[in-house]
């Protein structure tokens, strides 16, 4: 009952948010307008690659990008609606590896405060992640593009500094609109272990040391 | 009586000051902490703290502290009251005197200049407030028509939090945090030692006049940096400008713990005046805190410079929307005009290796 109730007063609260929002000529400074900011931070791994991605729309375009997201239209934006949204962005944003198209999966999202989102200034987090195939040690290119709503879009798509040293950045090229990323990098190949490397060394040394006694052995 | 006890306070906090200082300086508490060691410099801050939290009931000293390991850290935003709750003690909260005593204290934290950037941080707030900037559908006091919490944003100089993440201290590590609509600083102290990094000065109006003069609180950011990519010759351009538009910060808030492949022309591309006027901008960032912090930092940063780099998106034209960063194995300054209007400027100011005093902690 509680909890009913105070999902009610939550809902009622949004709406009411709405319907203030709506009903003045808004003039809010200090917050981004006409534009949907989507910014992108890509993350390679040997095995992985895993894409962070915050989708920030103004404030002229909150409504429009929200009734997108709240179908059932009740100003209230569910965890299903807000699953959804994720999952339609996990179709539109493309990846490749040496043109080899990656198959993205959803990790997790994050929906901030409905009024937040209309104010302009609440950011909704999508993670996602594709494995790589396996790659052989050299020169590689990641592909990066997002499309979504690119007739209100302003994007930004940045590599992340690799967590693994196996991976080095090279260079990153971009559209103008950086609706479009290429990311090379060089894989290095797996280093052996130091404890593999000494135990080789030894078993090398005694092989040669059998074999430098036979051949004196022989000799006599 | 409160307002005799708290003037006792603040005058014994003034002559212990200078009297730490070794004598009487223009420019009051903070002149004088800049000729402090670095450890002397905490004590003055401490000093400070105290003279606050003895100002203050009890009440208002249970909001302002915190415990040191718990969420207040990272609790910081650009945004404004509204949209985002701070937790501290409000400015709008507390009387002349004590709010005279807030003040000393960021007069004692921050250099000369850092003071005076934050000062003119919070007026242009309270200039959005009086020009109808906060509340939807235009003037209304600055109090949007939902109220807190319900979607009316809020401005005003009144708008800005103080707290203490751990408790003040010259021994153990602490944080102080003051900030506000378009202004974060975390500075993490512990002895000797400090980090002001992630902090995040921002400006809207980023042009207003005061009293007759036209203040700029990032204007020395915008106008040196826009020396520096017209100091460059065409080649060293090409290196240092984006072939893309930048909209926005890319390490803003929330954005911890990452750290992105760094991007245009290395230091070492750039001639030894060039690399002098690279520090210089860097130290508008570096140099918000006292001189006897920001020094050892600027030393730092210039031992890294063979491995810093700047990058620019935009036009090179002093009064265009231009984009810049800099970036070095302990740095990253990013620089970012919003939706292309040059009266309205996010920054971000971070040690990939040392938020929060990450680093101290480690030892």
């Amino acid at each position: 009952m509680t909890t009913a109730r105070s999902s009610w007063r939550s809902k009622r609260a949004v709406a009411l948010t709405l319907i203030l929002v709506l009903a003045g000529a808004v003039a809010i400074s200090a917050h981004r307008r006409d534009e949907y900011l989507q910014a992108a931070r890509i993350a390679i791994d040997p095995d992985r690659v895993e894409i962070a991605l915050d989708l920030t729309p103004g404030i002229s375009v909150a409504a429009d990008v929200l009734a997108r997201i709240d179908r059932d239209g009740d100003t209230f934006v569910s965890p299903d609606e807000a699953r959804a949204y994720a999952r339609e962005l996990q179709r539109v944003v493309a990846l490749d590896v040496d043109g080899a198209p990656l198959r993205l999966e959803l990790v997790d999202d994050t929906f901030p405060p409905v009024e937040a989102v209309r104010n302009g200034e609440g950011a909704m987090r999508v993670n996602l992640a594709a494995p790589l195939p396996p790659l052989a040690a050299g020169v590689h290119h990641l592909r990066y593009r997002n499309s979504h709503r690119s007739d209100i879009g302003v994007y930004l798509a940045n590599a992340l500094v690799p967590a693994n040293d196996r991976v080095e950045v090279t260079a990153q090229r971009r559209d103008a609109d950086q609706r479009e990323l290429i990311i090379d990098y060089v894989l290095r190949p797996p280093r052996t272990h130091p404890r593999v490397q000494l135990s080789a060394g030894v078993a090398l040394m005694s092989m040669l040391g059998v074999w430098r006694r036979r051949r004196r052995m022989e000799s006599r | 009586m409160t307002w005799v006890r708290t003037s006792i306070v603040l005058i014994a906090v003034l002559v212990l000051t200078v009297w730490v200082s070794g004598g009487p300086q223009r420019g009051g508490t903070a002149a004088a902490a800049r000729k402090l060691s670095p450890a002397d410099a905490t004590a003055s801050i401490v000093a400070a703290t105290r003279a606050l939290t003895s100002a203050l009931d009890e009440g208002a000293r249970s909001k302002v502290q915190f415990p040191f390991e718990g969420p207040q850290k990272a609790r910081w935003s650009n945004l404004p009251s509204g949209i985002f709750q701070r937790q501290g003690l409000r400015m709008g909260d507390l009387t002349p005197a004590q709010r005279a005593a807030v003040m000393n204290l960021l007069q004692t934290t921050l250099s000369p200049d850092g003071f005076r950037k934050v000062t003119e941080i919070m007026r242009g707030d309270e200039v959005l407030r009086t020009t109808g900037g906060g509340a939807p559908g235009g003037r209304g006091g600055g109090r949007g028509r939902g109220g807190p919490g319900s979607g009316g944003l809020i401005f005003g100089e009144d708008e800005y939090y103080l707290a203490f993440v751990g408790t003040p201290s010259t021994t153990s590590p602490w944080m102080l945090q003051f900030g506000g609509h378009h202004l974060a600083i975390n500075l993490t102290l512990w002895g000797s030692e400090a980090s002001m990094t992630p902090s995040l000065p921002a400006a809207q109006p980023a042009s207003y006049t005061f009293e007759g003069k036209e203040i700029r609180p990032l204007g020395k950011e915008n106008d040196k940096a826009f020396a520096l990519i017209n100091a460059l010759d065409a080649a060293a351009q090409r290196q240092a400008i984006l072939s893309s538009r930048v909209a926005d910060l890319v390490l803003g808030p929330g954005q911890d713990g990452r750290v992105i492949q760094p991007e245009g022309i290395r230091a070492t591309a750039l001639s030894s005046a060039q690399q002098t006027m690279l520090l210089d901008i860097v130290r508008e960032w570096a140099g918000i805190m006292t001189d006897s912090f920001a020094e050892p930092r600027m030393a730092e940063i210039r031992g890294n410079l063979p491995e810093t780099y700047f990058a620019w998106s935009g036009s090179t034209t002093n009064g265009s929307a231009a984009y810049f960063r800099i970036q070095g194995p302990t740095l990253v300054i990013e620089y970012a005009p919003q939706q292309g209007s040059v009266d309205h400027i996010h920054t971000i100011y971070r040690d990939p290796t040392n938020d929060y005093g990450a680093k101290l902690l480690a030892k």
